[in-house]
């Protein structure tokens, strides 16, 4: 790395230390880094928690809180004397509707534990389970070697956890196989997916998982500098992790070298390439697929780059097996962290087997609270799906069939007590805000679809969305990232499956 | 320039000395960030940190005038390391143990002393620099403007040549010239030793060529260099001058002593676009066309000869330079052809000018620059220079010793001024000061300086301070500026309208014994609080 | 390893190097395929998505400006995806676009490569998006401005700003819809890193970086461009002269690739014009009379007096008693004249130039 990029990887951090991107800040730090004033200003001005004018207290405008009252939750903050922000979500669907103090930290009424699946040692990563620090599993991975390692990963089945259900072992055997000996281990903690909030519990819970599954991994890509981004939201969940870094390299993982870097509100980061450019300092902006991270990846250098949840299945993979971590799925493999959140007895983190159906997960969560009307599978990207499909299998293949996603497996259940066309509203909202601008289908296909329903919802003509469906395919086809080939899905999916709520209906009154 | 243009881009190493190239030459310096940013490595050796300094892995603050004990260095760890080309060497070069016995004496760690550079950062240049096959280097006037400037170009060109970085592409030595067509007026006889077309005075055979076209025997007698016929001038030896384009009461060196003797000036014919201060002494003034007016062609630094075309009508009664130049030689009565058309001059000269030869304005007009050499019209001009070989066989290595400056400075007079140029104006500024821009960007003259010199002198950012030397004192703002080093000073060659406080009332008219280039870049200066 | 392969291009085999983009190949085959944001200067964007072209094997359409050629390849331009994906996207650019009264984007001096395309393919209707697309703060630079109402944000101008000039003076800002063109705090770009290239107008594709001084709507018909070598520092740039009713009202770069400046010009090439038609010009030709006083006088006047007091001087004291200084500023032929002046006319090799550098 040049002295040029090594300055440009300090400035996102500076700026959150000083408080944002203000004049000041930014001509401060263009006078310490050597890094040109405007690039500290744009890179600055494209993350949420850096543009705004001072630490607030941020009410979530996810879809889960939007439905369980985040209007009214906001309206007594303000009543309280709180300044306050909307954010996108917070990762606190299960406490729903959420909102976190100026301290990054959750309200002390948000402050209770989330529901888990109770302790059971067969889980691969069981989240109620006791904490180890003992790291045999690291120790194991050594003995097996590298090759045996990565064969292991390719036996248990292993897809990305991040929303792609990409099969991990490729990834590791591309940045194993480059001529570059400098490697790096990414891990991908920017957790943002709305109804999404399972890789916070595994850092909560289980961090030694978490940490020892990016060791294995960076022993077997033959990398040496581990990266860990972290959402800014998640503080609490970020001291866990210093703690259990600092104890596994005060001992059996004494040879790595593992990095925290912060995000700054953007939900786009969570797309790897984005986040990657987030770590060098720049705007979040994805980047052109090929080179792929594993050949090009962090300061060009191939990187293996994975989410919390799948790292943290690797230490039970390489101590027991990839054909017995395979085995827990149906017809997917292994288990897999479902979260629940919306019209829900116990909104919580289930683990369960990858491919159990909606009712199975619901039941897990003591039952749906209401007549259910709608779900989303798999967070916003997901799209909605009627209650017809609550017995189709939650796996990345069943659902992609019919043009869902299991993506996060965020899911939010919402009952006939919510305006579907409004929930779609929130949900476009959303991907309008988060939008990186990049590209022309994304940017201006959210605004436009965005627009468009708003003034269906006002005018209560449906003629407002007669250009939707092309509008959809062109973003679904020309979107440089995920972001934008399924932003229109939120109003898609509930057309396509629910028409009558997209008839003519009364203006909004003013 | 040995080199091109086009090849900076592909460089793997950039050299520059002496070049502020950021702001004299900003589209090759656009050339070099270019070079940077596919990932080329860049030294800039320059007393202050100029704007290049932030892009570059190393910057070389040497101490002004200390150019040769720089470079030396620089051969001594080459030659020391074995870093040198040694084939290049014993193929084309000549001299070369006399040239390793100057450079045996310069070790780097000795070089502190005179340049204030520490032996590691020599080193590491000279690494950086021999290691590296596509390494150009570029120079402008901070390597030719003293009285050993061409000590400093031979320094360069003997490690060009021991390195082996002569007829290499994105290589070479490449000087960047300063004005549009320093280098076309060169070639084209505009020197006393010179006849058009890169022909020497002193060759007969060229001499008898011209004779024959002009029809007239020519000169023999060696001719006087502009600073020579401005002393000339002082001195009572020179009667009469003659000048185009040029405002040499503001660009000329020890301006008070000119403008006394061109108040004696029997005869002064000035030929210009704008009023200048050499017209106040003028007894005939002829209003000329600028370049949007006209046609013809300009040479650039990399040889390339480039069409010049009018667009625009000159204003009111003023012409053409050409046009007046064609009547004022048949005013004198010497019968030149009356010309249509620039092309037809250029093809009288080309005709018997063998590296021009191939050149004439409609191939210029279908094929667009071409860089000579270009011996025939199918040629397709020369972008690299010495490629297969040197070009005049052998390279002759000098091994050149260092000379300090003239003007040493002493209590009397503690600080090095150097000037040079800023970004928004250009030369004596007669066309800049007049652009919005540049009066809104870089309206006055000023006195840049560390900021340990200033609180020494108890002066503030923006105050007016007397700038003195041993041959006039002017008054300008100063300006405190992290660019410099303690005990040197710096102005703008610029003239801001303010003909008072114009810096050559201060630098020294001694120039380089060759080519008679003013040493602009070092004089001693003292400064003082105003009021 | 074989440096050139077949590719085949809408059913035509096309010969490809190694390294060589889609579009590259395309556009030698003369194959056009639309882009707003890509310059052979620049690193591949991929952002504007106007050259997105199928792929076999590929699920997704590639921007052919980013996409290697690979030996083999069968690529389409002109397939029904491709199209309707570019009937789609230019509708959606235009309604994030200030539109004429024809309902196209606005044409202006500098061109409008968003118009051009509108006009050569089928498009529809879509509601305007009114994007909250800041502008810049109040702006005292006297040659830089910019108009969001006709930024697409291709980037070109923040990417050339970073890779050519490297003086990072604008970036984008914001994001999403409300991603613009900003300086560090808004500031007018006196008060930023810019070196007043500018380089963001020439890249610009649409004239929303437009120069604040040359009109800015003149239809093509009504100017002329007039190539010609800058006049200041000895790098030669190629300048294109836009003369209007018998001024010059602009200088822009000719296009990348074509000459040494490769489309690249300084504040100096670009900006400092002004002084071509300043009041102060010389316009007559001046001698001095009996009062001491330079008179106005006619050429006539003028050139005998100049001949018959450069002739007394020779006569008086020879021909090295004069003096001819010719200029580095002006064309080669009168640099040649001048000389001839000095040795043909008056027989002496006193003649020079400013030659520093």
């Amino acid at each position: 790395m040049d002295f040029r990029g090594a300055q440009r990887e300090r400035i996102l951090a500076l700026l959150a230390e000083r408080g944002g991107a203000t004049e000041g800040n930014v001509r401060a730090i263009s006078a310490e880094t050597g890094v040109a004033e405007a690039d500290i200003w744009g890179a600055g001005h494209f993350y949420g928690l850096l543009r705004q004018d001072g630490p607030k207290t941020l009410v979530c405008d996810g879809l889960t809180c939007m439905a369980l009252g985040a209007e009214d939750r906001k309206a007594a903050l303000l009543a309280a004397g709180h300044d306050c922000a909307p954010s996108s979500c917070l990762g606190l669907c299960d406490v729903a509707p959420a909102a976190i103090g100026p301290d990054l930290a959750p309200l002390a009424a948000d402050d209770r534990p989330c529901h888990l699946s109770p302790n059971d040692p067969e889980l691969p990563i069981n989240l109620s389970g006791p904490r180890s620090a003992a790291y045999a599993a690291f120790a194991r991975a050594k003995d097996l070697g590298p090759d045996a390692v990565i064969a292991e990963v390719a036996a248990s089945g292993l897809q990305g956890r991040g929303g792609a259900g990409f099969a991990a072992h490729i990834k590791w055997t591309g940045v194993r196989g480059q001529a570059d000996p400098v490697r790096y281990v990414v891990c991908n903690a920017d957790e943002g997916e709305p109804g999404t909030f399972k890789d916070r519990e595994v850092i909560r819970q289980q961090p030694e998982k978490l940490v020892e599954g990016l060791a294995i991994a960076a022993w077997a890509v033959g990398a040496r500098d581990i990266y860990i981004y972290l959402r800014a939201e998640f503080e609490r969940e970020r001291r866990i992790l210093v703690d259990a870094i600092a104890k596994a390299t005060a001992g059996p993982l004494g040879g790595y070298v593992f990095h925290m870097v912060r995000g700054h509100g953007a939900y786009i980061c969570g797309e790897e390439t984005a986040l990657l450019e987030s770590m060098e300092g720049k705007r979040g902006m994805p980047r052109l697929k090929p080179p792929f991270p594993t050949e090009r990846g962090f300061r060009g250098k191939p990187t293996l780059i994975h989410n919390v949840e799948t790292l943290a299945c690797v230490p039970d993979i390489i101590l027991r097996g990839g054909e017995r971590f395979r085995a827990l799925g149906r017809k997917e493999a292994g288990a897999k962290l479902y979260c629940i959140s919306g019209h829900v007895a116990r909104p919580g983190i289930y683990e369960l087997p990858l491919g159990v159906t909606l009712d199975e997960l619901v039941a897990a969560a003591g039952g749906y609270v209401g007549t259910p009307l709608v779900f989303s599978p798999g967070g916003a990207s997901s799209g909605f799906l009627p209650m017809s499909e609550r017995g189709r299998p939650l796996d990345f293949g069943s659902l992609a069939a019919v043009g869902s996603m299991l993506g996060s497996a965020g899911a939010v259940v919402l009952n006939d007590t919510a305006d579907l066309a409004q929930a779609v509203v929130w949900q476009l909202h959303f991907f309008e805000h988060e939008s990186c601008g990049q590209c022309a289908p994304c940017r201006i296909g959210t605004r436009w679809i965005h627009g468009a329903m708003r003034h269906y919802l006002h005018s209560g003509d449906p003629a407002a969305l007669g250009d939707v469906a092309d509008v959809a395919w062109e973003m679904a086809e020309g979107s440089i990232c995920g972001l934008g080939q399924i932003a229109a899905l939120p109003l898609t999916s509930a057309v396509q499956h629910f028409p009558e709520r997209f008839g003519p209906r009364p203006a909004a009154q003013e | 320039m040995t080199n091109s243009i086009p090849e900076i881009e592909d460089c793997d190493l950039l050299f520059v000395i002496g070049s502020n190239t950021t702001e004299a030459h900003p589209v090759i310096a656009m050339a070099m960030k270019k070079a940077l940013h596919k990932g080329a490595k860049l030294i800039v050796a320059d007393p202050r940190a100029i704007w290049l300094t932030h892009h570059a892995d190393l910057h070389i603050q040497h101490r002004p005038g200390s150019d040769v004990w720089l470079v030396n260095a620089m051969m001594h760890v080459v030659l020391n390391e074995g870093l040198h080309d040694q084939a290049y060497i014993d193929a084309h070069c000549e001299n070369f143990e006399a040239l390793a016995a100057t450079v045996a004496d310069y070790a780097p760690e000795m070089a502190e002393a005179v340049t204030g550079v520490p032996a590691a950062q020599i080193r590491q240049a000279a690494r950086m620099y021999a290691t590296t096959k596509k390494a150009g280097i570029f120079y402008t006037l901070g390597i030719t403007e003293h009285t050993h400037g061409t000590d400093n170009v031979y320094c360069l060109a003997d490690l060009v040549a021991i390195t082996g970085h002569l007829g290499v592409r994105s290589a070479g030595l490449n000087p960047l010239r300063g004005q549009n067509n320093v280098q076309g007026a060169g070639d084209l006889g505009a020197h006393p030793d010179n006849l058009p077309g890169v022909q020497k005075v002193a060759d007969p055979v060229a001499r008898e060529r011209y004779e024959k076209l002009w029809g007239v025997p020519l000169p023999t007698k060696q001719g006087l260099t502009l600073t020579q016929m401005m002393t000339a001038v002082e001195h009572g030896a020179v009667h009469g001058l003659f000048v185009m384009g040029e405002d040499i009461v503001v660009s000329e060196p020890n301006a008070a002593q000119l403008e006394a003797a061109l108040n004696r000036i029997e005869f002064l014919v000035v030929q210009e676009i704008f009023p200048s201060e050499t017209m106040r002494f003028a007894h005939v003034v002829f209003p000329a066309g600028c370049f949007a007016e006209k046609d013809g062609t300009f040479t650039n630094t990399d040889r390339r000869v480039q069409r010049v075309r009018g667009a625009v009508q000159a204003p009111g009664q003023a012409r053409p330079d050409w046009q007046i130049l064609v009547d004022l030689m048949r005013a004198c009565g010497y019968p030149t052809p009356a010309y249509q058309n620039p092309g037809e001059i250029w093809a009288e000269m080309s005709a018997v000018s063998p590296r021009f030869v191939g050149i004439s304005h409609e191939r210029l007009d279908r094929d667009g620059g071409i860089q000579w050499p270009c011996p025939t019209p199918d040629h397709p001009g020369t972008p690299t220079l010495h490629v297969d070989r040197p070009m005049r066989g052998k390279v002759l290595l000098r091994g050149v010793a260092y000379r300090p400056p003239v003007e040493p400075t002493d209590d009397a007079y503690p600080l090095v001024l150097s000037t040079g140029r800023v970004l928004y104006h250009y030369n004596a500024a007669n066309q800049t000061t007049r652009e919005k821009g540049a009066a809104l960007k870089v309206p006055n003259n000023f006195l840049e300086m560390h900021r340990y010199d200033a609180k020494r002198l108890g002066v503030k950012d923006g105050e007016r301070v007397r700038v003195i030397s041993r041959r006039g004192a002017i008054e300008v703002a100063a300006m405190v500026s992290p660019r410099m080093k303690p005990g040197l000073v710096w102005m703008p060659l610029h003239n801001f309208g303010d003909t008072e406080n114009r810096v050559n009332l201060l630098t020294i008219d001694q120039g380089d014994p060759v080519t008679g280039t003013p040493e602009y870049k070092v004089c001693a200066v003292r400064v003082e609080r105003v009021g | 390893m074989s440096d050139s392969f077949d590719i085949v291009l809408n059913g035509e085999r096309h010969r490809a190097r190694t390294g060589e983009t889609v579009l590259r190949v395309a556009q030698r085959a003369g194959v056009h395929i639309p882009t707003l944001c890509n310059d052979d200067r620049l690193d591949a964007a991929g952002c504007c998505r106007a050259c997105l072209v199928e792929i076999d094997g590929q699920r997704r359409l590639q921007p052919s400006c980013a996409w290697k050629a690979a030996p083999g390849q069968v690529v389409h331009t002109e397939s029904p995806k491709v199209r309707r994906h570019r009937e789609l996207l230019v509708s959606l650019y235009m309604a994030d676009h200030k539109l004429g009264p024809d309902g196209l984007p606005l044409h202006t001096t500098q061109g409008n490569e968003l118009r051009a395309w509108a006009e050569a393919t089928p498009h529809k209707k879509l509601t305007q998006v009114h994007a909250p697309r800041a502008a810049r703060g109040p702006d005292a630079n006297p040659y830089v401005a910019y108009d969001p109402a006709l930024c697409i944000l291709c980037a070109k101008c923040t990417r050339y700003c970073d890779e050519i000039e490297a003086v990072n003076a604008i970036a984008l800002s914001g994001r999403g819809s409300e991603t613009t063109i900003a300086t560090a705090g808004t500031r007018g770009l006196l008060d930023t890193t810019c070196e007043l290239c500018g380089g963001c107008i020439d890249v610009c594709p649409t004239g929303a970086m437009h120069a604040k001084q040359a009109p800015r709507f003149l239809a093509k018909a009504v100017f002329e461009k007039v190539r010609t070598t800058c006049n200041y520092c000895g790098v030669g740039c190629q300048i294109d002269l836009n003369v209007h009713q018998g001024k010059v009202v602009q200088v822009t770069a000719p296009p990348p690739g074509e000459t040494v400046n490769d489309g690249n010009l300084c504040v100096k090439g670009r900006f400092a014009y002004e002084f071509i038609h300043h009041q102060d010009r010389l316009t007559t030709p001046l001698v001095r009379r009996a009062d001491g006083q330079l008179h106005p006088a006619t050429w006539q006047e003028a050139l005998d007096t100049a001949a018959k007091g450069l002739l007394r001087v020779k006569d008086k004291h020879g021909p090295d008693a004069l003096g001819f200084v010719s200029s580095s500023r002006c064309t080669n032929e009168e640099n040649y004249l001048v000389q001839k002046l000095a040795r043909a006319a008056f027989g002496t090799n006193n003649v020079h130039q400013c030659a520093a550098t």
